[in-house]
């Protein structure tokens, strides 16, 4: 696995996958559109998922690889599968449409990734929230994979507008209870009747709203707006070498 | 008043019958112990006179037995109730008789599905239809079967169509004299829709009704080319009868395929229709278009629920329905013209409506190929979810989703037994659909109020004369509002989402609430005490 990501995409194009087919990419793209934008972005550049522009693939770089994950998906990632959705054939014609849209210019990130590393647990303070490799708090989602998992510009997004998008389940849910105290955190749940939040010490919350003053469900993030003033523009790239270096178990040999 | 007064000879008289007689479907909402086709009553209300869990008691709502089919996928069973016995229907064609008292599985019925199925929508089921000691239920692969009450022998199986060109069946029957009236799904396949009516005895055709008129029939202009001959309008919904006028309401889904209309240029009827049929001949009598060349698949399936009201000082025989596009309708069921419309939820496709009901388009809204923005989404609005009406609020009840979604389009080859639709839609980027219960006047379309849900709501409704309206939401709540208000008051976390409606019955004289939730069946009673 480690070797593939390091070998330049285009060398196992040209052995393992089809030729390029212009009409079946047409197709593809817009099969492509109202199932793979929302996450992989309207000209497949990535965003919540990864940037398919860049002719990497974490799943395996052969035809068939892409074709097994856009039908089963990645079992532990957000990226569910299609095979209910989309006939085989529309799946092959979004793979040559991903296919079509490969630049294989793999740039490099400026940041040095060591350096990144020590700002994200000591200036930034980010594992107070957030796991990498079962290190850090619980509150905010995990990232102990999030290279692979995310496009570079949406890592930077998330990391200057950390509302721009709110993942699912990351809500910020605010109780005040009936002798006026407030309490906020991350959401663990939500429904017409019942709200479930963890803090920022990790401690769960369960109430029902009937015994609340109120339970709300907010869409502004938890986590600080500030890391565009508190990190120069060099740390901030730092700090996406090290978040995009963050490959789970190959992180950790 | 009359229906009281039948309710009081009815049910002393109503123990353990086993069998359901014509006679007792025209009068069903006389007899409240029992539930005895899939509206409650043929008009569709949904509303029980039951009354002792109302809006005080209901407080003291428990658990008296659940059934767990161990059966997956949604289901959205009207359980029937009768001679002791509720008979539901579960997905991919499971089926059981359980006991009243206790839940306990009297019978199951079985029948393996065919591999190779073309499914718009999963394997749902949506309830039995009851006539003499036969109950009547489709099965997925477009099959209706006649079952032994009492046995759950199987008596007849007759295939309605083929499901390998697409058609499949998952709406309940619908018992009208001897006949048993079925619809169709298939429209994403390039099906043309219809409605049967198939002798119950025998299990033999009387009579068809295409909802896509063909090329030389009144309505053929409608389609460009042979474009019916793909020209969807399925009838996934059971439909509603007048015996007065002895017609059948029943409404009519999506043209084929669903997002390229230049391929089926004109109105495409009868799609997106209400229909009404004579019950004896098949032939239509009058039909109402909701939305002339759909391309937002906004089936107008819905239960067309049939109430008389009083608009402007006047009694009119209406036929009312909250549509996929997001109004809700009143027609006049005697001809079908146009009484009033009036939207519920966001809609950005229309402005309005012209006198005779036709919708006046804003341009620019079809699904294109790099996605259009319109409001209500794909599932509406209010989709097919059943629909209920309170005798004692005068409301009408339905759940809706709210908000809008992207319509896609594209150029698609048609080959028989594959998926038709060109296309699709997706979500807005962080506006995800939202939902609610509303409340409307039917007389004059007016929102009362409106009970909001996190998700689009899909349970259905049922209106009692406890004044309440029972619902549950995507979450698993099974929750009863109160009719005038909307405001809750009571709920039960049933550990699985609600797609199906409530029923209510009686059990030795005690009201009892029924409802399918995840894979099981629950059933409530008030705990004593207090």
């Amino acid at each position: 696995m480690v070797i593939l990501l390091l070998v330049p995409a285009a060398a196992w194009a040209q052995t393992a996958n089809n030729p390029p087919d212009a009409e079946a990419a047409a197709g593809g793209g817009a099969a492509f559109r109202p199932y793979c934008t929302p996450c992989h972005g309207v000209r497949g550049e990535g965003g919540r998922g990864p940037d398919l522009t860049r002719g990497v693939y974490s799943v395996g770089d052969t035809d068939a690889d892409l074709f097994r994950t856009i039908a089963n998906g990645v079992p532990g990632t957000e990226m569910p599968g299609f095979a209910a959705d989309l006939r085989d054939e529309d799946i092959r014609r979004i793979v040559a449409f991903i296919r079509s849209i490969a630049r294989h210019d793999v740039a490099g990130i400026p940041g040095d990734k060591v350096k990144g590393e020590k700002l994200f647990w000591d200036k930034g303070g980010c594992g107070a929230c957030h796991v990498v490799s079962g290190r850090g708090g619980r509150m905010g989602p995990e990232l102990t994979r999030i290279g692979p998992q995310r496009s570079l510009q949406y890592l930077l997004d998330a990391v200057l507008e950390p509302s721009k998008d709110m993942l699912p389940g990351f809500a910020t849910i605010t109780v005040i209870r009936r002798d006026g105290t407030k309490l906020v955190g991350v959401e663990r749940g939500f429904d017409n009747f019942s709200a479930q939040l963890m803090d920022v010490a990790g401690n769960y919350y369960s109430f029902l709203k009937s015994d609340v003053q109120s339970a709300t469900r907010g869409t502004r993030s938890l986590m600080p707006d500030q890391y565009g003033r508190l990190f120069t523009p060099a740390e901030i790239d730092d700090l996406l070498a090290y978040l995009v270096s963050l490959r789970g178990a190959e992180t950790a040999r | 008043m009359k229906t009281m007064a039948a309710l009081l000879i009815v049910l002393s008289a109503a123990i353990a019958a086993s069998t359901v007689t014509e006679q007792q479907l025209r009068d069903a909402q006389a007899d409240a112990a029992t539930w005895l086709t899939y509206g409650k009553n043929y008009q569709g209300w949904r509303y029980s006179p039951l009354a002792e869990i109302d809006t005080n008691t209901v407080s003291r709502l428990a658990p008296r037995w659940i059934y767990q089919t161990s059966v997956g996928g949604n289901h959205e069973t009207t359980p029937l109730v009768f001679g002791g016995m509720m008979y539901v229907t579960s997905p991919s064609n499971h089926a059981y008789a359980l006991d009243l008292l206790t839940g306990k599985q009297i019978w199951h019925y079985h029948k393996d599905p065919p591999a190779g199925l073309n499914l718009c929508c999963g394997q749902p089921n949506r309830g039995f239809a009851a006539l003499g000691d036969k109950l009547f239920k489709v099965n997925v692969e477009a099959t209706l079967v006649a079952l032994d009450a009492r046995s759950g022998a199987v008596l007849w199986e007759r295939q309605i169509a083929d499901y390998k060109k697409g058609f499949t069946a998952t709406g309940a029957p619908l018992i009208v004299k001897n006949k048993v009236l079925v619809g169709i799904a298939g429209a994403e396949f390039g099906t043309r829709g219809f409605i049967d009516a198939y002798d119950a005895e025998t299990g033999e055709r009387a009579w068809r009704f295409y909802t896509v008129a063909a090329q030389g029939e009144p309505g053929g202009e409608t389609w460009a080319g042979d474009s019916w001959q793909r020209g969807g309008g399925s009838t996934w919904i059971t439909g509603t009868y007048d015996p007065d006028l002895n017609l059948i309401y029943w409404g009519t889904g999506n043209p084929g395929p669903g997002m390229d209309g230049d391929v089926r240029a004109g109105d495409n009827l009868y799609t997106c229709s209400l229909v009404a049929i004579n019950a004896d001949t098949g032939k239509l009598k009058w039909h109402f278009q909701f939305t002339p060349h759909d391309t937002h698949d906004w089936d107008a399936v819905a239960d067309p629920v049939l109430i008389d009201l009083a608009i402007k000082g006047q009694t009119v025989k209406a036929v009312v329905q909250a549509n996929r596009n997001g109004y809700f309708y009143a027609v006049d069921r005697t001809n079908g013209k146009f009484l009033l419309a009036s939207p519920y939820t966001k809609i950005t496709w229309a402005t309005g409506m012209g006198a005779d009901g036709r919708p006046l388009v804003v341009p620019g809204m079809e699904p294109s190929e790099t996605g259009t923005k319109v409001c209500p989404g794909l599932g509406g609005g209010h989709n097919w979810s059943a629909t209920a009406y309170s005798l004692d609020t005068k409301l009408f009840y339905f759940g809706t989703a709210d908000g809008c979604e992207i319509f896609f389009r594209t150029k698609q080859v048609f080959r028989e037994g594959q998926w038709y639709q060109a296309s699709t839609e997706s979500a807005v980027p962080n506006e995800p659909l939202t939902g609610a219960v509303i409340a409307v006047d039917p007389a004059t379309g007016a929102t009362r109020w409106r009970y909001d849900l996190l998700t689009e709501h899909a349970a259905g409704m049922l209106a009692t004369g406890g004044g309440l309206v029972f619902t549950g939401d995507a979450q698993g709540y099974f929750t009863a509002l109160d009719a005038r208000t909307g405001k809750p008051l009571w709920n039960f976390q049933t550990g699985g989402g609600l797609g199906a409606p409530a029923i209510t019955y009686t059990v030795h004289g005690r009201q009892q609430i029924a409802v399918a939730a995840g894979s099981s069946i629950i059933t409530f009673q008030l705990v004593d005490g207090k």
